[in-house]
């Protein structure tokens, strides 16, 4: 102890979030660089879960390779089935039966609606909100139950196949839907009404991980975290798949740019989801629900895009004329929106990122970060390289 | 008068000394988490005894058996004392609650003072065991401990200096046996003390949506994150020990101590049953406001603390001043 100050003291450490870390439910390593409770740089590592699965495709037949492709997103398999499914019809220049592609509609919209309150809960939960974390968490059994009566599953339905759906709708299931999204508009206004006036979580999340509409653009944001800063880009309008050019919709958009509006923008879109499931009960065509395929896909390529819960879902299939992909390219949403997640976090010069608000910046783009492993270096301010 | 040495040890180590308060501090955090995760409709400790009440016990023997790791480069002596003196703190600021009558095991003029002590100290020892770890995520934990401390430490201070002053006393036995005579003290001027007080416990106790200092999320368990085993196991109960020690100065403070309505004969029955009663009645309170909110930042809540707290409590004083002179 030599009693005297030294002036030069380093203020600056480092506070690692992951990879294994309360706040992450999935392996990231987020580098924060702290002075205080402030955060002034930002390292961002994904690539802890990286298990090949592009490759691996081009070992599987097509068949094999629908529950191959289904297993890259827990929440969102029934996207990336339909992606992949909407590839391979594609390259055979085939299209399902009206009655199958708006029974596509249907899942993917009650997926939708669970990957949304599963993110809320979890959104509620980054805040400390645990008994809001609860209650939707309860309700997102509601949306479960009809997914397991409808596909046979709870989360990996296996419901789409190549050239239709696996299950026809039957009028009990049909009526339980329909109760079910009674349950859960109710529900969803009730939390919109929660998260508009409860004064901790608009403190928590107004203002915080701000992303102006032209850096949303810029960065290529993707799904609700565009949409959030006033963006009305959503592949089911822009560029219709399935039955979506059919049903009417509105784009959910909000101008708040901040981690406020994206919670707002996703209750707002699980009642859209749910007007949208009614609209295709309403209006189901009848007819068969699958055309069987060649198991040969002749050679081409097709790029299908879906919008899935997290944003917009892109899938490359190139053929060769065999049973299996020669290639197959596979780009995740939150892999789109890491960029917009680092400008969000490092703020220099623009606004304070204190360290609790890191936690709620980083679900703001809920993020899933084992689809995402492309990566082996870095990206951030800051960081190992 | 031989019994004389044997009441005393009674009392001291078994009722209601530090076998009952430990005891309640048990069945506090079983009481808490029940009532929390019925809050949440979740079902809560379920299956150790009845309904889950020993479920807080099995967790206590639980981590006294697992490995007890101390981090390599820790302050050892401060690192491994802080459980131990954090316990001992709130079992010692405990004896002075008035469980039985107008004054507790131990009493004396200026007691008051002792127990708002008890509570700074217990920040301190929080913040020692933070800086001692050499965690970064302790060191985070430790800071915002110390944040929160200039936040709700004078409002708390404030709030209890009224009831001294409605009461005319800085002694608790003073102040129970005021409320006794007249009114109690939630009655009077004091409801915004009360209130003002609650707020400040929450803070003390570091609970939702004041639970800064250990935010899961952000600094996976704050100042406890290098603790494990029979170190965890005892700043557990010290906790437990301090929603039990907060509860019951509250009760002491504004509602009236042990007293309500009585059966002759059976006040030694009624009076610790009616001074566990209304800590139940302040524990719902603390679990419902831990229910509804969600965790706020360090810097919202320190200025809130200095924005409507101590304002509140200066005004609550000046009230409490003006009452006592009409």
């Amino acid at each position: 102890m030599s009693g005297s100050v030294n002036s030069g003291y380093e203020r600056l450490f480092d506070i690692p979030i992951g990879p294994q870390h309360p706040a992450l439910k999935e392996p990231a390593l987020i580098t924060l660089k702290v002075e205080g409770e402030h955060v002034v740089g930002v390292g961002l590592d994904v690539s802890y879960n990286h298990r090949g699965i592009e490759k691996a495709a081009e070992y599987r037949t097509y068949v094999q390779n629908l529950y191959l492709i289904e297993r890259i997103c827990g929440i969102c398999n029934v996207a990336h089935t339909l992606t992949f499914t909407q590839c391979v019809e594609g390259v055979q220049l085939k299209d399902a039966p009206e009655r199958a592609k708006m029974l596509r509609v249907l899942v993917e919209e009650l997926a939708r609606i669970h990957s949304h309150l599963l993110w809320l809960g979890v959104a509620a939960h980054e805040i400390g909100f645990d008994t809001f974390f609860m209650y939707i968490w309860l309700d997102r059994e509601v949306s479960l139950d009809l997914m397991e009566a409808f596909t046979g599953n709870r989360i990996t339905s296996a419901y789409n196949i190549i050239g239709g759906v696996r299950r026809d709708l039957t009028p009990e299931i049909t009526a339980k839907i329909r109760k079910g999204m009674d349950r859960l508009e109710e529900r969803a206004k009730f939390y919109r009404k929660i998260v508009e006036t409860e004064k901790t979580v608009i403190s928590r999340t107004q203002s915080i991980g701000i992303l102006p509409p032209e850096d949303a653009i810029r960065l290529s944001a993707v799904g609700p975290t565009l949409r959030a800063s006033g963006i009305k880009i959503d592949a089911r309008a822009d560029d219709p798949y399935a039955a979506h050019a059919s049903v009417p919709f509105n784009v959910i958009t909000c101008d708040g740019c901040d981690s406020f509006s994206r919670i707002l923008v996703r209750i707002d879109e699980i009642v859209e989801s749910i007007n949208i499931i009614r609209y295709c009960l309403e209006h189901l065509p009848s007819g068969p629900i699958i055309n069987r395929l060649p198991r040969r896909v002749p050679a081409g390529e097709f790029i299908s895009r879906v919008e899935a819960p997290r944003g917009e879902l892109m899938h490359y299939l190139r053929s060769d004329g065999s049973d299996k992909p020669y290639r197959y390219k596979v780009k995740t949403p939150t892999i789109s929106n890491l960029p917009s997640l680092v400008h969000m976090l490092s703020s220099k010069g623009r606004y304070v990122v204190n360290i609790a608000d890191v936690p709620v910046i980083l679900a703001s783009i809920d993020p899933c970060f084992s689809c995402t492993a492309r990566l082996e270096k870095n990206i951030g301010t800051y960081g190992k390289s | 008068m031989a019994m004389e040495p044997f009441l005393s040890i009674f009392q001291t180590f078994i009722f209601p000394g530090f076998l009952f308060f430990i005891g309640l501090a048990f069945f506090f955090e079983w009481l808490d988490r029940k009532f929390y995760a019925d809050m949440q409709s979740r079902v809560g400790p379920l299956y150790t005894g009845p309904r889950g009440i020993l479920q807080p016990i099995a967790d206590f023997i639980k981590l006294m058996i697992k490995e007890d790791l101390t981090p390599k480069y820790a302050d050892k002596k401060i690192f491994n004392s802080v459980p131990v003196i954090m316990c001992a703190l709130m079992l010692t600021a405990i004896t002075l609650m008035p469980v039985m009558g107008n004054a507790g095991i131990i009493s004396f003029s200026g007691d008051i003072v002792l127990a708002i002590t008890a509570m700074t100290f217990f920040c301190i020892l929080v913040f020692l065991a933070g800086f001692s770890s050499v965690s970064r995520y302790s060191a985070i934990g430790a800071e915002r401990a110390v944040l929160q401390l200039l936040g709700f430490e004078i409002p708390l201070m404030l709030s209890i200096v009224g009831v001294c002053i409605a009461s005319g006393s800085v002694e608790i036995a003073g102040i129970v046996s005021w409320q006794g005579s007249n009114l109690w003290n939630i009655a009077g001027p004091q409801l915004l003390g009360f209130i003002i007080f609650l707020v400040a416990a929450q803070a003390e106790l570091e609970r939702i949506p004041f639970d800064i200092p250990e935010a899961e999320q952000e600094i996976v368990a704050g100042w406890v994150t290098e603790y494990s085993g029979r170190k965890l196991a005892i700043i557990r109960l010290s906790r437990n020990l301090e929603l039990v020690f907060i509860s019951a100065l509250a009760v002491a403070l504004y509602l009236g101590g042990p007293y309500g309505p009585l059966v002759a004969g059976a006040e030694a029955f009624l009076l610790p049953l009616y001074f566990v009663l209304k800590m139940f009645l302040v524990l719902a309170v603390l679990v419902t406001v831990r229910a509804v909110f969600a965790r706020v930042r360090i810097d919202q809540m320190v200025s809130f603390a200095w924005r409507y707290l101590i304002p509140l409590s200066l005004l609550q004083i000046l009230i409490t001043v003006l009452w006592r002179a009409l």
